[in-house]
């Protein structure tokens, strides 16, 4: 068969790259995502969140010639996305995912809008006059033939996601407000004994967060692609948001998820030259979500039961 | 010097209509255990918690270290040197030992936490203390007991002199118990002021220097441990009065409806763990299971009612076994219930009270018309049972949100009562409901004993069980500690087998009760 005799085409080094690339925008929503799942909020809006991001980034960047402006202005217009849902949530106590969803729907309808009035355009924008995130070329490496396919001119948020997951894990687990973060989420009350302001934690993860997901959406306007696509997110976010749950809120697990999407997504889109559906390829990781949710929520019951258990004797040691 | 180190006079702390604490009083010496002991909702928690600073007092003062305190918060009081270690423990599970240990003050090396620092600091208080406390294990990986270290701990490591235990042995196993109280001799020989609220009176008898009983918010006294005794301590918290009287009646005593035999239980809790209980009601009388909450006494009834596992032993119902079957196929096997909670399991409080009175019987032929509802006969019976039970508003359609705690409480009776099964468990049936609706609920209860139903009765009110039961069970700790004839029971020897431990361990199931 054809599709075996292309193996070595499929699985090559270039996979690598392309699965990192494709996994980029995913692991920027996820950990946007992540943050507040920390403080226990559901950031469903990531979605919306993130595509506010991408139009803001291709607006800015076009208007003023600058990527960084570009970038900085999606992180603040995710950050307001985000506070509106902050603001309903920790304030007026309504349902996370009611507002997310709310974000979500309000985020293709405004962004459709915009471009429509800014760029008289409808679907998509391209223009050479948005200028996109630079890619980092490193000249040593254009002669060494593996690693010059591997790490060779990535673009720049590429190399920042990485910096950023290992940063995201420091704060999350060794420092004052990690620690903090953490206690908010999963026992609100002892927090709150111990002297904690947990509305104050709760509107900085909120924070934070949109300006992450602002940053996703940067990424994938502006590095991953240079254009605005009407709902360009296509579901990533939500992808994300599956990632954090795989990943348990953890920023290298979390990214680890990611990579799972990254890699079906380029297996797929190779397997599909050779006929392959690619629709099943892409099944995958979420059917390997739910056989790991599944197994690990079978193994917590079960230690609840043996605790509750009146048969077992526990020993005081 | 002053010598008290906390002096709490003529407080008086309400909750809405709610009178907590009527008139609390307490003093603590420096370097002494002073227990406070009472039933359940006689406002011993409700005093330390304002001590903590968790509500503000209505009127009274506390004065703390010689200075009057006006203004009160967890944080003030912590800067005062009074800490507390909740009944509920307030730690993180997912996070370490170490992590909840420092949570809310954590020393700092440059932008991380100086984790190095923290764990000195904290073994140096586990080693002075003798405790024995793994820092870096997961909170929900530690025993209960271990869990309370932790909490001690924490208040150790604010710097406090004065630590109040909320019933800090409710949740632990005798030999756990052991461990704490050497923790609690070492603390109080370094010095440190202790308060231990109980109602446990061995606990209490071995422990405290000096004892303070409350009695439905009302201060009962204080008293040296050593010059009184344990019978002394339940005439003080139980009381003498008898405030409703039923008129007895003695049915004929039928064959045997409802039968447990040596069921095992498992409960998150460990005194609430059954492991090994066995019973029986028959029809015609009332058992009433005695016991103070968390005994195992909901376990047995979400047991009985299907909705607790069983892992082992058999129950049976009416000579049918019934062990672990699905809750509706229990009731059709012939068992009525009064859930302890009705805003849980009793009601649906977004619902009217008509559809409340049917709730267990809508697709019943009698409710229906082929698939659509018959809502005339529902009418017909809702308005029977609102008049019979004496249920108010009068109008069925009224929603159950807006009833009082006592006509909620009629309506869940009402239903399970008209019924007519063979069997009723009533499990705390007159909890939190006023005065008027007690009686009718008692007597509604009596009513069913004289129509031949056997009757669970459950309670944690030792004067609800002694008036309307005809056997007496009473529970500790998940056991059977003690079963008597409703005729040789009284406040006394139901109170100090509610206590465990009292008893005459080879003459338990006979009743026999050492004082």
């Amino acid at each position: 068969m054809d599709l075996f005799g292309n193996l070595g085409k499929i699985f090559n080094a270039s996979l690598i790259y392309a699965t990192f690339r494709a996994s980029t925008p995913i692991i920027f929503a996820a950990l946007c995502a992540a943050i507040t799942q920390q403080a226990n909020i559901l950031n469903i809006g990531t979605e919306g969140i993130m595509l506010v991001g991408a139009f803001t980034a291709v607006a800015v960047s076009y208007t003023t010639g600058s990527w960084i402006l570009g970038v900085l202005a999606a992180m603040m217009g995710g950050a307001c996305i985000a506070m509106i849902m902050a603001v309903g949530h920790i304030k007026y106590n309504s349902e996370i995912c009611a507002i997310g969803m709310g974000i979500n729907l309000f985020a293709i309808a405004i962004t459709k809008f915009l471009m429509n009035v800014i760029f008289h355009t409808n679907g998509t924008f391209s223009d050479p006059g948005i200028i996109a995130i630079p890619r980092v070329h490193i000249p040593f490496l254009d002669n060494i033939p593996v690693l010059d396919t591997l790490l060779n001119n990535w673009c720049f948020t590429e190399w920042f996601v990485i910096i950023f997951i290992i940063v995201l894990q420091y704060i999350f687990y060794k420092t004052v407000w990690g620690l903090r973060l953490r206690a908010v989420g999963q026992f609100p009350m002892a927090a709150q004994a111990a002297g904690i302001n947990v509305n104050a934690m709760k509107y900085q993860a909120m924070l934070i967060s949109g300006l992450i997901g602002g940053l996703a959406g940067a990424h994938l306007s502006l590095g991953y692609s240079t254009q605005f696509v009407e709902n360009m997110t296509n579901s990533r976010g939500f992808m994300g948001v599956a990632a954090m749950y795989f990943g348990g809120a953890n920023p290298v697990l979390t990214a680890v998820g990611c990579l799972l999407f990254g890699f079906a997504d380029s297996v797929g889109a190779r397997l599909q030259a050779y006929g392959f559906p690619a629709q099943f390829v892409l099944l995958m990781p979420y059917l390997v979500t739910v056989l790991v949710l599944a197994v690990s929520m079978a193994i917590k019951l079960n230690a609840a039961k043996k605790r509750e258990s009146s048969l077992i004797v526990h020993g005081t040691r | 010097m002053n010598e008290y180190v906390i002096e709490m006079k003529n407080i008086v702390k309400t909750f809405g209509e709610v009178q907590a604490v009527k008139h609390g009083e307490f003093t603590l010496r420096r370097g002494e255990i002073h227990s406070l002991i009472g039933e359940n909702g006689a406002g011993k928690s409700t005093m330390m918690k304002l001590l903590y600073g968790m509500y503000p007092i209505n009127s009274g003062s506390i004065v703390i270290n010689g200075e009057n305190i006006t203004k009160l918060d967890p944080k003030i009081a912590i800067s005062h040197g009074v800490g507390m270690v909740h009944q509920e423990f307030m730690l993180v599970s997912d996070l370490t030992v170490l992590e909840n240990v420092i949570l809310g003050f954590e020393p700092k090396k440059g932008i991380g936490i100086d984790y190095e620092k923290a764990k000195r600091d904290a073994q140096q208080y586990i080693d002075q203390y003798n405790m024995e406390i793994q820092l870096d294990k997961k909170v929900s990986q530690i025993s209960v007991g271990e869990a309370q270290r932790v909490e001690i701990i924490k208040t150790l490591m604010r710097g406090v002199e004065i630590i109040i235990l909320d019933e800090p042995t409710a949740v632990l196993t005798p030999q756990e118990t052991r461990k704490l109280f050497e923790i609690l001799g070492n603390l109080k020989a370094e010095g440190k002021s202790l308060v231990f609220i109980s109602h446990k009176l061995n606990e209490v008898m071995e422990i405290s220097d000096r004892i303070t009983v409350m009695r439905q918010g009302e201060y009962m006294g204080t008293v040296d441990k050593d010059k009184t005794t344990p019978l002394d301590l339940t005439k003080r918290m139980i009381g003498r009065e008898v405030f409703l009287n039923i008129d007895k009646t003695y049915s004929k005593i039928g064959s045997t409806i409802l039968e447990v035999k040596d069921a095992w239980i498992p409960s998150p809790k460990e005194t609430s763990k059954i492991r090994g209980i066995s019973l029986h009601v028959n029809e015609g009388e009332i058992v009433g299971v005695a016991g103070i909450d968390g005994n195992g006494q909901s376990e047995l009834v979400e047991a009985i009612t299907g909705l607790r596992r069983v892992e082992k032993g058999n129950i049976l119902l009416n000579g049918k076994d019934i062990t672990n079957m699905s809750p509706r196929k229990i009731r059709d096997t012939g068992l009525a219930h009064i859930p302890e909670d009705r805003n849980t399991r009793g009601l649906n409080r977004g619902i009217s009270i008509e559809n409340n009175l049917i709730a267990v019987q809508i697709d019943e032929s009698s409710f229906n018309k082929g698939i659509v509802l018959d809502t005339v006969a529902q009418d017909k019976y809702a308005a029977q049972l609102v008049k019979d039970f004496d249920i108010r508003p009068t109008d069925y359609k009224t929603l159950t949100s807006s009833l009082s705690g006592g006509n909620a409480q009629k309506v869940v009776v009402a239903r399970e009562v008209s019924m007519k099964k063979k069997l009723l468990i009533a499990s705390q049936p007159t909890r939190g409901v006023d005065i008027g609706a007690i009686e009718a609920i008692r007597n509604t209860l009596e009513k069913a004993k004289k129509d031949g139903a056997g009757v669970l009765l459950i309670s944690a009110e030792l004067e609800e069980i002694i008036s309307l039961s005809d056997r007496i069970i009473v529970m500790h700790e998940g056991k059977i500690t003690g079963e008597l004839p409703a005729g040789e029971a009284n406040e006394n020897n139901l109170g100090l087998l509610m206590m465990g431990g009292m008893t005459d361990t080879s003459e338990a199931g006979k009743g026999a009760v050492t004082l």
